[in-house]
């Protein structure tokens, strides 16, 4: 007789998350922005009933996840999206809840319980789907239904969550930080592909450049970010003060000008680096008959290096982006704003909802560069999604 | 027609290929055979100038080399190695059209051109047009590879080590097949292999190489029968030299055509190589066998004696 084989994976995340569900303060209230908030647990957050049903729907994953079969998963799935569907709900219950006429400037936080709830179910989605097989893609359809009851909830019945005050004490700030966010992530990963690509070749041209350069590359990384501002303010703040055209430009000691060039600065090894090994491993039994069969250098390079590349290059593209969106926000240390501004400014006045304003933006960008440019990459190998 | 005029090959210090003259008729399969390290790679990438010889020339039909533009000449030679070398990010029909396209050849011309190749190597279109390279057995790759040197039709086909990678059912096959190409297309072949029994099944020239220089060259038979030094006897597998000059002539041309006693009860066909009615003989305990044809008529009779080719007391 065959062993059963229980999923391991889903008792121990469910396990986590009934313990934070149960033990630790769901949300908290605080009667206006300064003061810090009081924990509230979650039976008295929402009740016995939703308490239960919680705890229930939870365990459920938990249970499906012995002698576990398709179907088993399917439903697990389901219960999952529904789960993450209905914590929204959750704190627009806590907020009706604790609505109180006396205190209207009070905010609700989410505690420590809800953000171990939401993580771990999100966690519980993806090793659901790696068990289910199928694409990406499809992942990203289950995501759409939890981002929309999200996006209601946050619309009509949260308005006392003291996430959504801050947002809403600065929602043109808020764009524009992302965007600007965005354009300094953009500017930098674009810079470093094209460098990093005329690097690598450049490398694979003259290989006596290869130690040389990557020394370098690999000293740059090692420098810590905030010393590679600090180290750039001085030359930057003397260049436009002597070179009329760039400070006309905007180039300043601070600002987005050093903060480009130490993206660019950390974004270069892991691109030269993807490049050049993509480049050079590509099979060289393939470009032996390319040659042999009378395929021109060019031909060769456009036709069989490249394309064959493609994939490990992109894989570089992305490590540089996720890294890059992450950086950025140091960067609002030296002044170039984006959404690391509220961070700090957040920290500054022990605000931890306006840090996690900055913060959950970023984590949010990285996960969808992170995943369309996984996806990319897969779809570019060889043979691949046909 | 190839020839090799004491050409020298060397890399910095090390001559790999040491003044060599070779001539390869038209509609000739050359195979060059030698231990690994010899040369025979090096040799045979210089006749399409992917490494250029350090000394002598390279005639194709009585013109250098030197004298035509690389990529020009590349694409009048096909090219088939150990690996395939088929491109992983294209499938099979793209593969196979790859010398017409880079000749610019019309796309009508091209999938007409793709589709008779794809037949003639025994490659259904519907199961492996679309496919990608990642899909195929080592057999079918290399039935793709051999597909798409002879896309442009080329006269002259340089083969490494072809099958060198396949397992020994496999090998056979494919072979038996590159033998039946050759007796419809009548290419000029240069094949290289370091299995001597491959060699002497495929080649109408057999060239053996040691340490950069040729060592002998001639028909197989001539070969086996006068071989030249040790080490050519030796690559001829010694003692067992004689069992493979028995795999390479017919039961058809020792026997005795309708001799006067058919009594023999066990039987060969007339194709049948003499190392196998040898065989024949030794499983059935017989010194005679009746030799038959097609349509299973006796049309002979194989004795020992003239098996082993002593005719005298017939
Ligand atoms: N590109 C090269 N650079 C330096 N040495 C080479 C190169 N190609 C082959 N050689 C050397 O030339 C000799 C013959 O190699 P090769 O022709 O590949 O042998 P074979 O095909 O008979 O096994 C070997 O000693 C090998 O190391
Ligand atoms: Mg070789």
């Amino acid at each position: 007789m065959e062993a059963p084989r229980h999923n391991r994976v889903l008792p121990a995340l469910i396990l986590a998350a009934l313990v934070a569900w149960l033990g630790a303060d769901l949300v908290s209230v605080a009667a206006n922005r300064i003061v810090p908030g009081e924990g509230i647990a979650t039976l008295d957050a929402i009740g016995w009933g939703g308490m239960l049903a919680g705890t229930l729907a939870m365990l459920s994953v938990a249970v499906l996840g012995f002698r576990p079969n398709p179907r088993k998963y399917r439903i697990a799935m389901a219960v999952t999206v529904a789960t993450l569907m209905a914590l929204p709900a959750v704190l627009a219950l806590a907020a009706a809840r604790q609505a109180d006429s006396d205190m209207p400037q009070a905010r609700l936080g989410i505690g420590p319980g809800f953000w171990v709830v939401l993580f771990v179910m999100l966690l519980a989605m993806i090793e659901l789907r790696t068990r289910l097989g199928g694409s990406r893609l499809n992942g990203w359809a289950l995501m759409f239904p939890v981002l929309l009851s999200w996006w209601l909830c946050l619309s009509w019945w949260l308005e006392p969550l003291a996430l959504l005050q801050e947002f809403r004490g600065r929602s043109d700030q808020f764009v524009a930080a992302v965007l600007y966010h965005l354009a300094l992530v953009g500017a930098a990963v674009g810079t470093s592909l094209l460098l990093g690509v005329a690097l690598a070749l450049a490398m694979r041209r003259f290989p006596a450049l290869q130690r040389a350069g990557f020394g370098v590359l690999n000293f740059l990384q090692t420098i810590p970010s905030l010393a590679l501002f600090g180290l750039l303010l001085a030359p930057l703040a003397w260049l436009a003060a002597n070179v009329e055209w760039l400070s006309a430009i905007g180039v300043r000691g601070i600002g987005w000008a050093p903060a480009l060039i130490a993206l660019v600065g950390y974004s270069l090894l892991p691109m030269v680096r993807n490049t050049f090994v993509a480049l050079s491993e590509v099979d060289p039994g393939v470009i032996d008959s390319a040659r042999g069969m009378g395929m021109s250098r060019g031909q060769v390079f456009l036709q069989v290096r490249l394309p064959l590349a493609l994939p490990v290059m992109l894989e570089g593209v992305r490590i540089t982006t996720v890294q890059a969106i992450g950086l950025a926000a140091v960067a609002a240390l030296i002044g170039a704003g984006g959404l690391g501004g509220f961070i700090f400014q957040g920290l500054g006045q022990a605000a931890m909802d306006l840090v996690l304003l900055g913060a959950l933006p970023i984590l949010g960008m990285a996960l969808v560069a992170d995943a369309l440019l996984g996806a990319l990459s897969e779809r570019l190998r060889p043979g691949g999604a046909k | 027609m190839i020839e090799l005029f004491d050409v020298t090959k060397r890399f910095g210090e090390e001559t790999a290929v040491d003044g060599i003259s070779l001539r390869v008729e038209s509609g000739e399969l050359c195979a060059l055979v030698g231990t690994s390290g010899c040369g025979k790679s090096t040799t045979l990438r210089m006749i399409n100038r992917l490494i250029e010889h350090s000394e002598g020339e390279i005639h194709i039909d009585g013109q250098p080399i030197r004298r035509f533009e690389e990529d020009t000449l590349r694409r009048r030679i096909g090219y088939v190695i150990q690996s395939t070398g088929l491109f992983p990010h294209w499938t099979v029909a793209r593969n196979i059209g790859l010398v017409p396209r880079l000749l610019k050849w019309s796309p009508e011309r091209i999938e007409s051109r793709v589709d008779e190749l794809m037949a003639l190597l025994g490659l259904p279109r519907e199961t492996f047009a679309d496919k990608y390279p990642d899909q195929l057995s080592g057999g079918q790759a290399q039935r793709v590879g051999v597909a798409r040197a002879l896309a442009a039709d080329p006269d002259i086909l340089l083969m490494d080590e072809p099958f060198g990678a396949l397992d020994p059912i496999t090998r056979e096959a494919l072979q038996d097949e590159l033998r039946e190409l050759q007796a419809r297309l009548h290419k000029t072949i240069v094949f290289v292999t370091h299995d001597m029994d491959e060699a002497l099944r495929l080649a109408d020239k057999l060239v053996v190489m040691d340490a950069g220089r040729i060592v002998q060259q001639g028909t197989p038979l001539e070969l086996l029968h006068e071989p030249a030094t040790p080490f050519v006897e030796s690559m001829l597998g010694g003692d067992d030299r004689g069992l493979k000059e028995a795999s390479l002539v017919t039961v058809g041309e020792r026997m005795l055509a309708l001799g006067p006693r058919l009594n023999a009860t066990a039987r060969v066909h007339r194709d049948a190589t003499l190392r196998q009615a040898l065989a024949v003989m030794f499983r059935e305990h017989a010194d005679r066998l009746t030799v038959i044809d097609d349509e299973d008529i006796p049309v002979g009779e194989l004795s020992l004696q003239r098996l082993v080719g002593n005719t005298r007391h017939e």
